[in-house]
């Protein structure tokens, strides 16, 4: 037994654009403690709430990360159409599913391109990285923004596609999935990755339950949870839905999950895009949330479930909006994921996790 | 055999288009609705300030008096609020984006007095 | 699986218990939040379990007061506690892992409970209009008794209903008097400049009325 050291990780690490400073409390080469600490970059953007309207929000939500720009302008304005009772067009709700999940793609595709990069296989980094640049030219052609879209707004959509631009994006999604099967396959088989991650930073099912973990994180332990799994918004006309789920619970089941996501969301969109009714994209929002009215709302990001909370004050300026994000659900599933891990799988595991801190700390 | 069909695949980029362009030599063509800057018609403006109040960022600047309508191109978002609520269609949103700058600056455009042309 | 939600009292000596509760029935914790009143903090606790997310809302937790941690129940709940002890400033008393107010790098204490001058001029832009309707309506009320005692006046005797009306005229035009006095003195207290200003502003709205009587 050697004598407890700690190790500081972060806040800058080349495996991990983000901000995440951990203490590691290494003995010998295991790590046997471990304390995350963020605090980085907190930005105060939940008070902003205060001095701009809820129309003009949406382009604050869009802004708490780069990844996620879809996915927080979607919650935030399903929640603030909860507050106010305002029925979205169906139209609206396909398109947004479908821009959501296009979004879930392409965050998908960067994460695989960093883990890629972290073991060191630079020609995968470089093929993910070029098959999510045609997912981001979708998203320049339809909405005129790369990653942050500015598309959702309250009470709908501003840009409406049309059928021969729906049947581009199908194509464009089938020339992805004919590369992206082959660097899968070539990733699932491959036994360097396999020996750098099978049975690494194991979580059993029950300890993904009673840590209340989200996202692909749990789902790779065996937990059947996945918001899209509801039926909100245009989700309920899927003919079916199951969330992916793996039993193994460690690094390789999350790679799995994450790698088998990116083919559930092309399916989705190839049906969305078959099924969408014709009709308006958005109805107009009049009028101000009620003094004291609270709306709750949850959404499946790509890294799990998003809770969103609004209140209204009687002015077009709500009284509190908040957003508790993925990755603050899944940090102390990391901690106990670290325990008992070797000092040179630490990126690895975190990695797997795909932790967002500016997410967390908005 | 995973890693002979990715093998392949990079084997053949040799021989394919290249997927990136030589930057400032070659530059990509905008898509048709991409957003790129706001402009302005001053013919048919009216200067309301519509696009000033629903400006989440608040760089669009309107005086009436002055007859001006001012934007700063640098801390605009393009988020497309001013184009949607304008009455007169005045706004556009131009598919070429900002060109880089040394220094920040705003544009400034005069509206033509309408009143003032018709009077004389 | 449907998705519900719903909002639900709860009481701030029972957090912990409902933690343990939730938790023996298979409830996973969602989210903890705090919002910034006058009165205090309202703290609200999220739980699902089946689709089912219910918020249990304890109501104006006083600033800078305690409640009991559920980070022994729920490890998760760290990140939010400690959170809103640094924004809020409510603290949380067995906490699992306790950063003591280094949770987030701050340049001023319990940011989220300043009031921002923004909220602060909405407040009393609120509370103006809310006395302009008030006057408006108390206006209303007294046409509503004027026209109420015409009413009265027509169904009295002719020699009765002179009688009240002169009175009624010598009392409005005693209070019309009070008001002009009552102007004098104001225009009195104001330097001569601003008074010619009024004096000329209030002849011609009176112009006008007069005008519009005609």
């Amino acid at each position: 037994m050697g004598k407890a050291t700690i190790i500081p990780f972060g806040p800058q690490h080349p495996v991990l654009p983000e901000p995440l400073h951990l203490d590691l409390v290494v003995e010998d080469e295991t790590v046997i403690d471990c304390i995350p600490q963020i605090g980085f970059v907190h930005r105060g953007l939940e008070k902003l709430v205060e001095t701009r309207d809820y129309n003009q929000f949406i382009y604050v939500a869009e802004r708490i990360c780069g990844i996620c720009a879809m996915g927080h302008s979607l919650g935030y304005a399903e929640t603030v159409e909860e507050l106010m009772g305002v029925e979205v067009p169906r139209r609206a709700e396909y398109l947004r599913v479908i821009w959501h999940e296009l979004s879930r793609i392409h965050s998908h595709l960067l994460w695989l391109g960093l883990a890629a990069d972290a073991f060191g296989f630079e020609s995968m980094f470089m093929h993910c990285w070029r098959l999510r640049e045609r997912v981001l030219d979708i998203f320049e052609k339809t909405t005129g923004g790369r990653v942050i879209l500015s598309v959702v707004s309250v009470g709908g959509v501003v840009r409406d596609m049309d059928r021969a631009t729906l049947t581009w994006i199908c194509d464009v999604l089938d020339g992805i999935k004919s590369d992206y099967d082959a660097i899968v396959k070539t990733l699932l088989t491959d036994t360097s990755i396999k020996n750098r991650t099978v049975g690494v930073g194991a979580i059993s099912r029950e300890k993904a339950i009673e840590l209340s973990m989200v996202g692909p994180f749990a789902r790779a332990s065996d937990v059947a949870y996945d918001v899209r799994m509801f039926g909100r918004g245009a989700y309920g006309d899927l003919a079916d839905f199951q969330p992916i789920v793996d039993a193994q619970g460690d690094c390789y089941a999350r790679v799995k999950v994450r790698c088998l996501e990116v083919v559930q969301s092309i399916e989705i969109i190839k049906e969305l895009a078959s099924k969408i009714p014709e009709g308006d994209i958005a109805v107009k929002v009049k009028g101000s949330p009620v003094a004291g009215a609270q709306a709750s709302s949850v959404l499946e990001q790509p890294r799990g479930e998003c809770y969103y909370y609004a209140r209204g004050n009687g002015s077009k300026y709500l009284e509190r909006m908040r957003m508790r994000t993925p990755t603050s659900q899944n940090l102390a599933g990391m901690t106990v994921a670290l325990k008992g891990c070797d000092l040179a799988d630490v990126n690895m595991i975190i990695l797997t996790i795909d932790p967002c801190i500016s997410c967390t700390e908005r | 055999m995973g890693s002979f069909k990715l093998g392949g695949m990079t084997f053949g980029s040799l021989f394919k288009k290249p997927e990136t362009l030589l930057y400032p030599a070659q530059v990509k063509t905008p898509y048709p609705h991409q957003k790129g800057h706001i402009a302005n018609k001053v013919d048919e403006c009216i200067l309301c300030g519509m696009c000033a109040r629903v400006c989440p960022c608040h760089c669009i600047t309107v005086d009436k008096k002055a007859h001006t309508w001012e934007i700063d191109p640098f801390s605009c978002i393009l988020c497309g609020s001013c184009v949607r609520s304008c009455p007169t269609t005045c706004l556009l949103m131009e598919p070429a984006s900002t060109a880089v700058a040394a220094r920040k600056h705003v544009i400034d455009l005069v509206v033509p007095d309408k009143k003032a042309a018709s009077e004389a | 699986m449907e998705f519900t939600q719903g909002f639900a009292p709860l009481e701030d000596a029972q957090v912990h218990e409902e933690a343990q509760r939730r938790r023996a029935d298979g409830w996973r914790y969602v989210q903890m939040l705090a919002v910034n009143r006058d009165e205090g903090v309202d703290v609200i606790y999220s739980y699902m379990k089946d689709g089912a997310l219910e918020n249990l809302v304890v109501e104006a937790v006083p600033h800078d007061g305690k409640l009991e941690s559920i980070s022994d129940v729920y490890l998760e709940s760290f990140v939010c506690e400690n959170e809103i002890h640094d924004l809020f400033g409510i603290g949380f008393s067995g906490l699992a892992i306790d950063f003591l107010g280094n949770f987030y790098r701050l340049s001023t204490e319990k940011p989220m409970t300043i009031i921002s001058p923004e909220q602060l001029a909405r407040r009393e832009k609120e509370a103006k209009a809310k006395a302009a309707a008030a006057a408006k309506a108390a206006a209303q009320t007294q046409e509503q008794n004027a026209e109420d005692m015409e009413a009265k006046l027509a169904a009295m005797d002719p020699e009765k209903a002179a009688k009240v009306r002169a009175a009624m005229e010598a009392k409005a035009a005693k209070e019309k008097k009070q008001a002009e006095a009552d102007l004098e003195a104001k225009l009195a207290g104001m330097d001569p400049e601003k008074a010619a200003k009024v004096r000329a502003a209030m002849e011609a709205k009176a112009a006008k009325a007069e005008k519009e009587v005609r």
